[in-house]
């Protein structure tokens, strides 16, 4: 179990840094899409199959489509070769990058108890009970989510139609 | 009832598991191995066999005898075409994406055959068992437009851009009414898992009776197509694998009048190939979903099981190659206005339906529901079919058509 | 569209039809196997030209007399004619070299339009396919040679239509030939009939000379000379006219003789009288 977490986990971390690594737009887009693709396997090993399948037929099959759209419409896509990794006021970049890094994980790490693994030994959930939940205790987040989203569809709809009146 | 087959071949796996009973380790792997592999394999032969059968198909509607040189009948032909494929130069251009032009048919292949893990062949025969399978097999699909996009522009050819921009847009357009279709299944059946599904096709109380002509019915009509929103759901389900599939008439994509073979252009030889066999095998997985939602899945009268199942999707990809040879190829702002505008709406009516035939099934009993549903259920699926197809009709100025794009 | 499609569903009725009449009926599967099978050609269908010859050999029977035309008319220029010469060097009309080049003619049937003796016509063979391109395509005169009879099987009512035409030809020919020797004949008579009668009035004369000579010779003779003479004179110079108006016609009856064995010569010895349809 942990040689296939730091396995997944090695993908995603190097899915992130190529992707603000990559000088070509296209490559760095795509490398994002392996790092949600490494998040998807995360997710399994949690065993919330549920939302490793959102996240895949979501993330990576709209959202990267979406990315990747958005690319095609700009016309540099090999990005200028003096702005790499390396270039000047890296060292500064580091040193916050790091020291937020830390504030995340220090407390995370100290203050994780030892007691949820155990009590995961018979906690196998199935997309029934994550149904049931969304019904009963959540079905206002439920409710206020899916407004938000034909809000959504529905300006997009405007505003596209809008344009094409021009 | 006579899925003797099915338990066959699960015992001849379990013998051949058995074997290794003392090298644990190889025994994951010799589990692993036939789980996946014979499937592969089958499949592929049946990617052979299957583009010997559109050949001939359509040639004999098109009024011709079709390839009869090769082989008896010109069985060999999928031979010699693979031969041929393989023997071809590879030719990539110079300032493409190398990489990318050699990952676009890979990540093609490898969605459609992990697709084709999650059918259930028979009673316990599934590659995959997972509890939400259809789920996956939708997540796995929509990868097909992330290799569809990539081996567009990876080509650094207009026409490859513009074919992959339209192919990319017509998957994704495509891909809601096909999982609101799947919606009302999954509803009715109150499961994700495959097994479940069909197991929810079969009329258990008719099927526990000893009654013959009973227990004959029970496999038939329990199938979800026999149900007014099952019925429509069909309908838009094949329609939008169809589109997904890029198959006709939805071939805008790759047709060689339209666009020179769209995101196809630039590949030659043995990637070709791969696309070929990706594109049949994910149609073949997406008839094999549309036979488990709809159609029963394994579930029959006579010779239930494994051939069964492989009989139900040979029938409708015949059914999907008759299509091919009689329908134009839609225009592509008639296809997308097809999924936006009718498609979608006519979806979510039909969750709707589902709905309200569940609630009267539970309060009236089978019977009344089934008259009655199919009534009044079909009754408001065709009236909102005519009213959507009135309303995206093009502008006519005394009954003659007006062209908006023509001056 | 409605749910059920009506429309599609015809449409897929349509082609099921074809699908399943395909494997009994014959018009529902017009292909033919090709290298083994053959479709038959519509006999008004014209690949390349051929040269039309009658009867049973093909140098001596064939139409052509390399008259140059069909080279001239065609556009491509792909007809390269050499007119053949006898042993002593005097042409004869009949080509020696008769070249088609097949990948240049067009068939567009020009030299068939201006052939004055029927003798090129359109072929109907289209398997002319060579692994030689230049030489392999040219077709040479034995080679575009061919009988009337296998005109008369690939194009038969174009072969009947010049069979006629050549057959009222030989009838007209044969008409005019008929009313020349009929001028002549009468032409003959006329000369005999006008040599009889100067003969009769020659005999005349002298004998109303004779008659009147011894009465009065004397005083007669310088006024009856003269006075005679101009009858005599007159009666002689119609006789003359008449007598120098006789030989014309000869020469010519006389060369109508002399061309046509000429003309018979030229033909085959074998061949009945067909003559040159001038």
């Amino acid at each position: 179990m942990t040689v296939a977490f730091y396995i997944l986990a090695a993908i995603a971390v190097l899915g992130a840094v190529m992707a603000i690594a990559l000088r070509n737009v296209v490559h760095a887009v795509f490398s994002v899409l392996l790092f949600f693709s490494a998040l998807a396997g995360l997710f399994i090993l949690l065993l919330a199959e549920f939302i490793a399948a959102v996240q895949i037929l979501v993330y990576i099959g709209s959202v990267g489509i979406l990315m990747l759209f958005a690319i095609m419409l700009t016309t540099k896509v090999t990005g200028d070769p003096t702005h790499n990794l390396l270039s000047r006021g890296w060292a500064w970049g580091a040193l916050v990058a790091g020291a937020l890094l830390l504030a995340f994980l220090v407390p995370l790490i100290t203050q994780t108890q030892s007691e949820t693994i155990s009590k995961l030994s018979n906690f196998n959930p199935s997309v029934k009970d994550l149904g049931m939940i969304l019904m009963d205790p959540y079905f206002a987040s439920m409710g206020v989510i899916a407004l938000l989203l034909t809000a959504g569809l529905i300006a997009a709809v405007v505003a596209a139609s809008s344009a094409s009146e021009e | 009832m006579n899925n003797f087959i099915d338990y066959k071949l699960i015992e001849l796996g379990q013998w051949a598991v058995g074997l290794f009973n003392d090298y644990p380790v190889v025994q994951i792997l010799v589990h692993l191995l036939l789980a996946t592999l014979p499937l592969a394999l089958a499949f592929m032969a049946a990617f052979g066999f299957s583009t010997w059968l559109e050949r001939k198909g359509l040639a004999r509607i098109q009024n011709r005898p079709g390839p009869n040189r090769v082989g008896i009948f010109g069985l060999l032909q999928p031979l010699a075409d693979g031969i041929k494929m393989l023997l071809k130069e590879d030719i990539v251009p110079d300032r493409s994406d190398k990489l990318f032009h050699l990952l676009a048919p890979v990540m093609l292949m490898v969605p459609a055959f992990i697709a084709i893990g999650f059918l259930p062949l028979g009673d316990g025969l599934m590659s995959l068992p997972l509890d939400s399978a259809i789920l996956f097999f939708f997540a796995v699909g929509s990868l097909n437009t992330i290799a569809v996009f990539m081996a567009g522009w990876s080509s650094r050819n207009k026409y490859s851009l513009l074919g992959g921009m339209r192919a990319v847009a017509q998957m994704i357009s495509y891909e809601i009414p096909l999982v609101l279709s799947a919606v009302t299944v999954i509803m009715i059946a109150g499961s994700l898992s495959a097994q479940e599904i069909v197991a929810s096709q079969q009329i258990e109380s008719w099927l526990a009776s000893g009654n013959l002509v009973k227990e004959f019915f029970g496999q038939i009509l329990g199938w979800h197509i026999f149900k007014p929103w099952g019925f429509a759901g069909f309908i838009f389900f094949f329609v939008a694998a169809l589109a997904e599939a890029n198959r006709s008439p939805f071939d805008l994509p790759e047709a060689d009048s339209e666009i020179i073979a769209g995101h196809l252009t630039e590949y030659s030889g043995f990637k070709y190939a791969i696309f070929f066999m990706a594109e049949y095998i994910s149609a073949f997985a997406i008839s094999g979903i549309a036979v488990t939602l709809f159609l029963g899945g394994w579930s029959g009268p006579v010779i239930a099981g494994l051939p069964w199942f492989i009989i139900k999707i040979f029938s409708l990809f015949a059914v999907m190659i008759w299509i091919r040879g009689t329908l134009p190829r839609l225009r592509v702002d008639q296809l997308m206005g097809y999924a936006w505008k009718f498609l979608l709406p006519l979806a979510i009516l039909n969750i709707f339906v589902a709905g309200f035939y569940y609630f009267s099934e539970q309060q009236f009993g089978g019977l009344t529901t089934f008259i009655g549903g199919w009534i009044i259920g079909f009754a408001i699926l065709q009236t909102a079919a005519k009213g959507l197809s009135r309303l995206n009709k093009s502008p006519t100025i005394n009954g003659k058509r007006v062209y908006q794009l023509v001056e | 569209m409605s749910l059920i499609a009506k429309g599609i569903l015809q449409g897929m009725a349509i082609t099921a039809k074809n699908f399943i009449q395909s494997y009994y009926k014959k018009e529902r599967l017009p292909t033919v196997q090709y290298p083994e099978e053959k479709s038959t050609v519509n006999q008004f269908t014209r690949n390349i030209p051929f040269l039309v010859y009658d009867g049973e050999d093909a140098i001596d029977g064939m139409r052509c007399t390399a008259c140059k035309l069909c080279e001239k008319a065609c556009p491509p220029q792909c007809i390269y004619i050499i007119k053949d010469t006898d042993e002593n060097g005097k042409p004869i009309k009949r080509p020696e070299v008769f070249d088609i080049d097949s990948s240049v003619c067009m068939s567009c049937q020009l030299c068939v339009e201006v052939c004055p003796f029927e003798s090129i016509r359109m072929d109907s063979e289209f398997e002319l396919s060579n692994e030689n391109r230049f030489e392999g395509l040219l077709i040479n005169r034995d080679e575009l040679l061919k009988s009337n009879e296998y005109y008369h099987e690939i194009h038969p009512i174009e072969a009947q239509d010049t069979d006629d035409r050549i057959a009222a030809k030989i009838a007209e020919a044969e008409a005019k030939k008929k009313a020349r020797e009929e001028k002549a004949r009468l032409a003959a008579e006329a000369k005999k009939a006008d040599a009889v009668m100067k003969n009769a009035k020659v005999a005349a004369v002298t004998e109303a000379l004779a008659a009147k000579a011894p009465a009065a010779e004397q005083i007669q003779e310088s006024e009856a000379k003269t006075g005679v003479i101009k009858p005599e004179a007159a009666a002689l110079g119609t006789t003359e006219k008449s007598a120098t108006k006789a030989p014309p016609p000869e020469p010519v009856s006389k060369d109508d003789q002399a061309s046509t064995p000429q003309t018979k010569e030229s033909k085959a010895p074998g061949e009945d009288s067909e003559p040159k349809i001038f």
